[in-house]
């Protein structure tokens, strides 16, 4: 199984966060997996992580309607932070709304992340074609 | 007797000589004497012959005698200067010379006496005469006057002559001062005074023309002469004489002037003058002549006239002249007008004529020949010719029918082809036709209505006349004519006939035009106007009549926009009005606010467009305008039923996109955990799952139910609003949560009136009172109990219940627009769902009201809500 250093979940829905967990336990092996349940609380915990030196996490699941801070919002501010490491973003959402699609093909363009776009719902296949280095 | 035979043959002769001469014996008896000599010793009437020489002249010297014996002596001939006075007691001198008389054997027979006058010689030649006069004294004729002053005893003595020319009585007694005073300060008194001076020291004499004042005040002009007297070379006095010669300065004066007249006329530049001889020789020639021809004087003089080449002429010519020359010189006056070249080839016109100079017997002595340059005539002749030419010319093409009567007798002097075809007479006949026939068919009233004009004013009409064709049609002319003279002194009657058939049709044609357009423009939908340069109007269509709430045109012609419309409107206009005549560039279809001086608004789109004079600039503008106020009030309705629309139709899209989400996620989940569930072999794992789909399944059914809610508050906006007591609601709600505000330590103030009610739907007012108290609450800060003040104001037609707290706040620049999103939560509050502010957001806009939220982070907020008191 394919290893993975550290992998963050930001979602609202417990449900979700079971759901890709579950996955992911069943597809690689990976020591640090961190959920916030907010955008804001995934920036400050990434901030902390920053000044702590920790490792970046090399993947994110990052779900967009989400309480206090969005994931738009947790993107626009995650974009400036100083990390030399290239992080894949992947977006989580149920949203169908066409807008959303075209908002992160924007990010893509605006950071040397990698920004990936996946619809809900989630299934083993897709995980594992999206859970990788960036 | 030889003596007596000689003297007897040449008595005669010496009778004769022009010289005072005179012969005497032995005895100094005279024997022959010229009459010369008698004269001057004022014997001439006596018989003299055979007295003694002393007899006769009484002043003889002794001298003279001494030397008269002398010469009977044989000594030589002796002359000697004898001062003397005459009968008249003038002072005279005469030069005496004595000669031997000798007969044929050179014997002396007796004494030849020779006397000369020698009183002129004494003086300079000028002066001689004057000296003359002078010494003769009296005479009254030449009025001379003579003075002398006794030096001796400086006593000064006058002539009655003298005393006449100084205007002073004959007991007048002079004096050397007085003398003096008499000339004339300056020059005259100054030259009088320095000749005497002079005449004292050098024994000078003077003689000086000179100006005084006689004693009554007149200036004359005297001759002044002067001499000094000596005896024993010893000055004693000084004798003079005066002459009055005003008259001779005045009549010099006057010929001189007359002398230059005549040669600045002879000289003068536009004309040649010569005198001729009959013969046709060149006597005299003005300067004109030479300046013309570039001659000298003596190029011409005693030429013939015909042979002097002022200008090259030709054979025929020459004999032509010298034709008119013979005529001129047998008395007849000659004239012609000749064309020659002058120094530069240019064509002079010259008026030439000859005129014999007759002498006293009435014979032709010279003739006068003279030219006259009329370069400037000949021209003006031309030009004269001209424009008689051009006025014949246009007397004759003119369409206007001219024709000239006598005033008196009115009879047809003349008249031009157009006014046959003008008044339909035949052109035969016009000259049998008098003054009142002009006028066809005119009344005698017409006609002496003209007579009187004619007389008054010299001119008459214009004037309207009905003329008829043979064929009865009938046209208008225009008749006016005017009195003038003629070179007799006639009165003459112009009288001009126009047919102005032509006119009167275009003017009609105007007419019907200018009419068509009237009402072209009064039917026109549209308000039409003109304003002059004051922007007054001068022109208005119906319809601007009528949007000015006129009755009529006259009401509103003259009147400004500042009459009309309030100042404001006006002042906008007229600057309108200035900027489009000064830089002639129209406004077109404006959309202006319109303000009538009663207050009513207008919306209209106004076009403005110069109307350029022929200079290019404009002193009016056309307005057209149109009132869109109808079509802009439909255009305002539009524009809010599409803000409606599309308001709800953002809302539509908005709540599917929330239906579509919320949904979605929930069956993703189901999805998911379904699959999970199919692969799972672990049973407590399995369990776990089923756990997770029932609330998975819970959840789904918790949306919906909210979902429900909205569709409900948005399909229900048609439920009969009633009035609410704002206080009622407030009541039932505080007794509602009353746990929660207990258990929350909350302060709830009321301050709305108990009057304040609204029009609206009761259960969304409890709805909304509910949800922001429990908002307020919900999100408390936390280091302070909950202060809730609700308070109700009235604004623009709005009740505006506001509802404040102190509690955490939110950052509405992040937040703002998501406050009352659907499933918005922006506090770290668990108990946060994101659907009651939205449900509240829903239930207000039902009521067609709007919440607007100020709020400040640590602080606290407050939702005000608007509902519409009148719906």
């Amino acid at each position: 199984m394919r290893k993975i250093n550290s992998i963050c979940i930001i979602d609202d829905d417990p449900i979700t966060v079971f759901g890709i967990k579950k996955i992911l336990n069943s597809i690689i092996v990976c020591d640090n997996i961190y959920t916030y349940i907010n955008g804001k609380i995934a920036i400050d915990g990434i901030k902390e992580m920053l000044i702590d030196g920790k490792d970046m996490p090399d993947v994110l699941f990052l779900d967009i309607n989400m309480p206090i801070m969005d994931g738009w919002q947790f993107l626009e501010e995650f974009i400036h932070l100083d990390i030399d490491k290239k992080v894949r973003v992947n977006i989580v959402t149920s949203s169908i709304d066409p807008i959303d699609k075209e908002k992160s093909e924007l990010y893509k363009t605006r950071t040397g992340h990698t920004i990936v776009f996946i619809n809900k719902p989630i299934s083993r296949e897709g995980i594992q074609k999206i859970t990788k280095a960036a | 007797m030889q003596g007596t035979q000689h003297s007897i043959t040449n008595s005669n002769l010496i009778k004769q000589l022009p010289k005072s001469i005179a012969f005497l014996n032995k005895d100094l008896e005279i024997v022959f004497v010229s009459e010369k000599w008698t004269t001057n010793f004022g014997v001439s009437n006596q018989n003299i012959t055979g007295k003694q020489i002393q007899e006769i002249i009484s002043f003889i010297s002794e001298k003279w005698l001494k030397s008269l014996n002398n010469s009977l002596d044989g000594k030589s001939t002796k002359s000697e200067i004898e001062n003397y006075y005459d009968e008249n007691s003038n002072q005279k001198w005469l030069e005496w010379t004595n000669a031997p008389w000798y007969d044929e054997n050179k014997n002396i027979i007796g004494v030849i006496v020779q006397t000369e006058n020698v009183t002129h010689k004494l003086f300079e030649s000028n002066k001689i005469e004057k000296l003359e006069i002078l010494l003769k004294g009296k005479s009254e004729i030449s009025k001379i006057g003579t003075w002398e002053y006794d030096a001796v005893k400086d006593q000064m003595s006058w002539c009655d002559i003298t005393k006449n020319i100084y205007d002073v009585s004959k007991s007048y007694k002079p004096s050397i001062d007085s003398f003096f005073n008499f000339y004339k300060e300056g020059y005259s008194r100054n030259t009088i005074a320095m000749a005497m001076d002079k005449a004292m020291r050098h024994g000078t004499a003077w003689n000086e023309k000179l100006q005084l004042t006689t004693a009554r005040g007149k200036d004359i002009w005297i001759l002044a002469a002067g001499k000094p007297v000596f005896k024993n070379d010893k000055y004693i006095g000084i004798v003079g004489s005066f002459q009055d010669i005003t008259n001779q300065v005045q009549s010099k004066s006057k010929t001189e002037e007359k002398e230059r007249i005549f040669k600045s006329i002879f000289n003068s530049s536009h004309q040649f003058t010569g005198i001729l001889g009959t013969d046709g020789s060149i006597l005299e020639i003005s300067d004109t002549v030479l300046k013309f021809t570039n001659l000298k004087e003596e190029d011409l003089i005693n030429k013939k006239f015909w042979d002097a080449y002022w200008w090259p002429i030709q054979d025929f010519v020459r004999e032509g002249l010298k034709q008119i020359i013979g005529a001129a010189a047998a008395g007849e006056f000659m004239r012609s007008e000749i064309v020659v070249l002058d120094n530069n080839q240019k064509k002079s016109y010259i008026d030439f004529s000859l005129r014999p100079v007759y002498d006293k017997n009435n014979k032709v002595v010279s003739l006068l020949a003279e030219g006259r340059f009329i370069n400037e005539m000949v021209s003006a002749r031309k030009k004269l010719k001209e424009s008689e030419q051009k006025f014949r010319e246009l007397y004759a093409l003119s369409p206007v029918g001219y024709i000239l009567n006598e005033f008196e007798s009115g009879t047809v002097l003349d008249f031009n082809n157009s006014f046959a075809k003008t008044t339909g007479y035949c052109t035969k006949d016009i000259g049998t036709l008098n003054f009142k026939h002009i006028i066809k068919n005119s009344t005698k009233k017409t006609l002496k209505r003209i007579l009187k004009e004619l007389a008054e004013k010299s001119t008459f009409g214009p004037l309207e006349h009905v003329y008829t064709k043979q064929d009865g049609t009938t046209y208008p002319v225009l008749v006016h004519g005017s009195l003038v003279k003629n070179g007799k002194g006639e009165k003459l009657i112009w009288t001009m006939a126009q047919d102005i058939s032509e006119t009167k049709e275009k003017e009609k044609e105007i007419k019907t035009e200018r009419k068509l357009l009237k009402t072209l423009i009064d039917n026109l939908p549209l308000n039409v106007y003109i304003k002059d340069i004051d922007s007054k109007k001068i022109l208005v269509n119906k319809s601007e009549v009528e949007f000015s709430g006129f009755e009529n045109e006259k009401n509103l012609l003259g009147k400004t926009d500042f009459d009309l419309y309030d100042e404001q409107t006006a002042q906008s206009y007229r600057d309108e009005d200035l900027r489009v005549l000064n830089t002639l560039n129209p406004i077109l279809g404006k959309e202006t606010l319109c303000i009538k001086k009663d207050g009513s608004i207008a919306t209209l789109l106004i076009s403005k467009i110069p109307l350029k004079g022929e200079d290019g600039t404009a002193n009016s503008l056309v307005g057209i305008s149109v009132d869109i106020s109808y079509l802009k009030q439909k255009e305002d309705e539009l524009r809010k039923l599409i803000n409606v629309t599309s308001l709800q139709n953002k809302k539509l899209i908005n709540f599917a996109h929330i239906v579509s989400h919320n949904l979605r996620s929930h069956t993703a989940n189901f999805s998911m955990l379904l699959n999970f569930l199919v692969e799972e072999k672990d049973e407590t794992e399995k369990t776990n799952l089923i756990k997770m789909l029932v609330t998975a399944s819970d959840n789904l059914l918790e949306t919906i139910d909210n979902l429900n809610t909205v569709v409900d508050i948005n399909t229900n906006i048609n439920i009969e609003k009633t009035p609410v007591k704002i206080n009622d609601t407030i009541s039932l709600v505080k007794k509602n949560i009353s746990a929660l505000i207990k258990a929350k330590k909350a302060t709830l103030i009321n301050e709305v009136p108990d009057s304040a009610s609204v029009r609206a739907i009761p259960s969304y007012m409890e709805s909304i009172i509910m949800n922001f108290i429990t908002n307020s609450i919900k999100y408390k800060h936390p280091d302070r109990d909950p202060i809730i003040k609700i308070t109700s104001t009235k604004n623009n037609g709005y009740i505006v219940i506001s509802i404040k707290d102190n509690g955490i706040g939110i950052d509405l620049k992040k937040y703002g627009d998501k406050l009352f999103g659907m499933y918005k939560t922006f506090h770290k509050n668990p108990d946060a769902k994101g659907i009651g502010l939205y449900i509240t957001k829903n239930q207000v806009e039902a009521m067609n009201g709007k919440i607007i939220t100020c709020s400040e982070v640590d602080k606290g907020t407050t939702f005000n809500i608007y509902l519409n008191e009148k719906n």
